[in-house]
């Protein structure tokens, strides 16, 4: 199976804190990895690492996407080769217009890719199907982005984006924070859609409930920088029971 | 003309310049006044001192038939067209505010011995162009704005001008706003680089029970300054926003006393301030709060974003309050572009430069979208844009 995202000895930090200690990992091509981790041990550092964030300094290791390290890469260029993330609290920006933002983000795309950019009216009709599978209401699109948003409809934004941008590796933290059955339901089956069996998913989580939704074909556990072991979806029933204490550091 | 060589004259020898005839008072609270220079405290951010000292042409404020037309033009400082019906004329002005602030608020009133007199009548919406054409001219005239009881009249107002250079206008409202009335006055003002620069002082008393919106859209370049008092009524209410995008070398701001003077009135202020180049933004606005102003509310609020090192922003908030039974608050935030907001626009694919354009536009967009009527609001927003896409320098990550 070919590796889409491999994670080599990485080491980052924020501020003058380190979190990650030489974290390793490999992300397959169609499928769905978890990280599962206790607080603090680095699993929002490690999406933050990957997609390029400002309060992540890396000071070792690498990222290679499709076998090209993407270390020195800006945020844009990640993610116009098909990086995405879906941010565990999305940002308000007040004045930006929801559809506007939609259609740069997807021209951006397009144009990256050698296609045509879509106008305003054929950017809404591909739009309208995206809304009524993930039960989002029309009106959405056109308020500012995120503004006045309950926790659930950002969420719902966040899948809206990923559906329209189409990805290739689609980094999930803590993505059913504050959702309640139905918008994780919703939200679900926005992410399951995806599933193509060439895409990868990483999802960043503290709690198993997630992942009754989105089956993952492996779960990682994330413990002070670094990833101690990596086991099938067997491991969650062993988490949820014993807890992170129980599990210790593969050789 | 030198304005400035106004200084220090005393009333005999300007009386003996100007027709003041019956207006007396007026040419007194000039002198005592005196000419602003760069220790006013009004001007102390704004290169006064430069506008009045350079020498200007003055100009014969003959008034002309006025033609029918969609809109009123006045074309410097004449009126030249009004719409049908629409009760405009020269007249004296009776009621000046013998508290203002600001000297060139009387310097205006003298040099203006006729104002030109607007009577709105209705629900009525305007537009008024302003049309500069003389180089090296001191264009002076005020503008008397009345509107009717009960009714709830907006005022677009922008300004255009000839390829001309170094001009001074100095023209402003005297505006009395009818009790249980609003007035909506939108002014949207692009200005190019060295082609004239602009004082305007206002006076607007806003009626029991009355509403006054005031918005401005100042963009572009050059020299300007609007200098505001408002006399707030019982129950009566200002809504003022102010937009700066200022680019190159530019000064331009709003100095502003709202003065709450009746029980329960209100009044909301915000500025929003875009500064690239070496631009330098001014707000300096006071709310002052009189004994007699039981259960006012007063807000104030200004917010400014630096694109530049080079640029400057003055922003000086000030409550002045004398009772205790009020409600009021005020703040100044001063900073860059949201790195929050950007990065989460570059996780999407959009460029650096494009997310900064995007949270710039964005931040005037704000201000702009509380303009109701949206043909001007498109209007606005593709003014503000055209002065950004003109004006923004050049970006360096």
């Amino acid at each position: 199976m070919s590796k889409l995202l491999q994670i080599k000895d990485l080491h980052a930090k924020i501020g003058n804190k380190e979190i990650l200690k030489g974290l390793s990992l490999d992300l397959e091509a169609g499928k769905v990895h978890a990280v599962m981790g206790p607080n603090g041990a680095g699993k929002s550092t490690l999406s933050k690492a990957v997609v390029g964030h400002y309060d992540v300094e890396v000071t070792g290791g690498n990222i290679l996407y499709k076998g090209k390290s993407i270390k020195e890469m800006e945020p844009e260029e990640r993610a116009l080769e098909g990086i995405f993330l879906s941010f565990q609290n999305p940002v308000e920006i007040p004045g930006v217009n929801n559809a506007y933002f939609l259609r740069t983000a997807l021209n951006a795309k397009r144009k990256h890719e050698g296609k045509e950019e879509l106008n305003a009216a054929e950017f809404l009709r591909a739009m309208k199907q995206h809304l009524e599978e993930l039960g989002m209401k029309s009106d959405m699109i056109s308020r500012s982005l995120n503004v006045g948003f309950s926790g659930g409809e950002k969420k719902r934004n966040e899948i809206l984006q990923m559906l329209i941008l189409e990805p290739e590796v689609i980094i999930l933290d803590e993505i059913d924070s504050g959702l309640d059955i139905d918008a994780l339901r919703a939200v679900s089956e926005g992410i399951n859609k995806m599933k193509d069996g060439k895409r990868t998913f990483l999802v960043i989580t503290h709690y198993s409930r997630i992942l009754d939704y989105i089956e993952p074909d492996y779960i990682h556990v994330l413990k002070e920088g670094r990833i101690i072991k990596t086991a099938g979806p067997e491991l969650v029933t062993k988490l949820e029971a014993e807890g992170y204490d129980s599990i210790e550091e593969e050789q | 003309m030198k304005p400035a060589e106004l200084k220090d004259k005393s009333t005999k020898e300007l009386t003996a310049l100007f027709n003041v005839k019956g207006r007396e008072p007026l040419l007194e609270k000039f002198v005592s006044m005196g000419l602003p220079d760069k220790k006013s405290e009004e001007y102390r951010y704004f290169d006064i001192e430069k506008l009045l000292d350079a020498e200007y042409n003055t100009l014969d404020y003959i008034p002309k038939p006025i033609q029918e037309g969609d809109k009123i033009e006045i074309v410097d400082g004449v009126v030249t067209t009004a719409p049908k019906g629409l009760r405009i004329y020269y007249e004296q002005c009776d009621a000046m505010d013998m508290d203002h602030f600001d000297p060139l608020y009387y310097l205006g009133h003298i040099l203006s011995p006729n104002v030109i007199k607007i009577e709105i009548d209705g629900d009525a919406e305007l537009e008024l162009v302003h049309r500069f054409t003389q180089s090296n001219a001191l264009i002076s005239y005020r503008i008397v704005l009345l509107n009717q009881s009960n009714r709830h009249a907006t005022l677009y107002e922008r300004f255009i001008e000839d390829e001309i250079a170094d001009t001074l206008v100095l023209y402003g409202y005297d505006m009395h706003i009818a009790q249980d009335s609003t007035l909506r006055v939108v002014k949207t003002q692009h200005m190019q680089k060295q082609r004239y620069a602009m004082v305007a002082s206002h006076k607007i008393n806003v009626a029991n029970r009355a509403n006054a919106l005031l918005k401005s859209f100042d963009l572009g370049g050059d020299l300007g300054l609007q200098l505001l008092k408002v006399d707030l009524n019982t129950y009566a209410h200002v809504e003022a926003g102010h937009l700066l995008y200022l680019n190159h070398a530019s000064r331009r701001g709003t100095v502003s006393k709202i003065v709450h003077k009746g029980q329960h009135s209100s009044s909301q202020q915000e500025a929003k301030n875009i500064l690239d180049g070496n631009a330098r933004g001014i707000f300096d606005a006071l709310i002052k709060v009189e004994h007699s102003a039981k259960y006012t509310k007063a807000h104030q609020n200004s917010k400014a974003i630096l694109l530049n090192k080079d640029a400057y922003m003055v922003a000086k908030p000030q409550l002045e309050i004398y009772i205790d039974e009020l409600e009021a608050s005020h703040g100044s935030t001063t900073g860059q572009l949201d790195e929050q907001q950007l990065f989460y626009l570059q996780s999407r694919g959009i460029s650096y430069v494009e997310a900064r354009k995007m949270l710039v536009i964005a931040f005037a967009n704000t201000l702009i979208e509380t303009v109701k009527d949206s043909r001007h609001q498109e209007q606005i927003k593709a003014a503000f844009e055209k002065a950004f896409y003109q004006g923004h320098t050049k970006d360096e990550q």
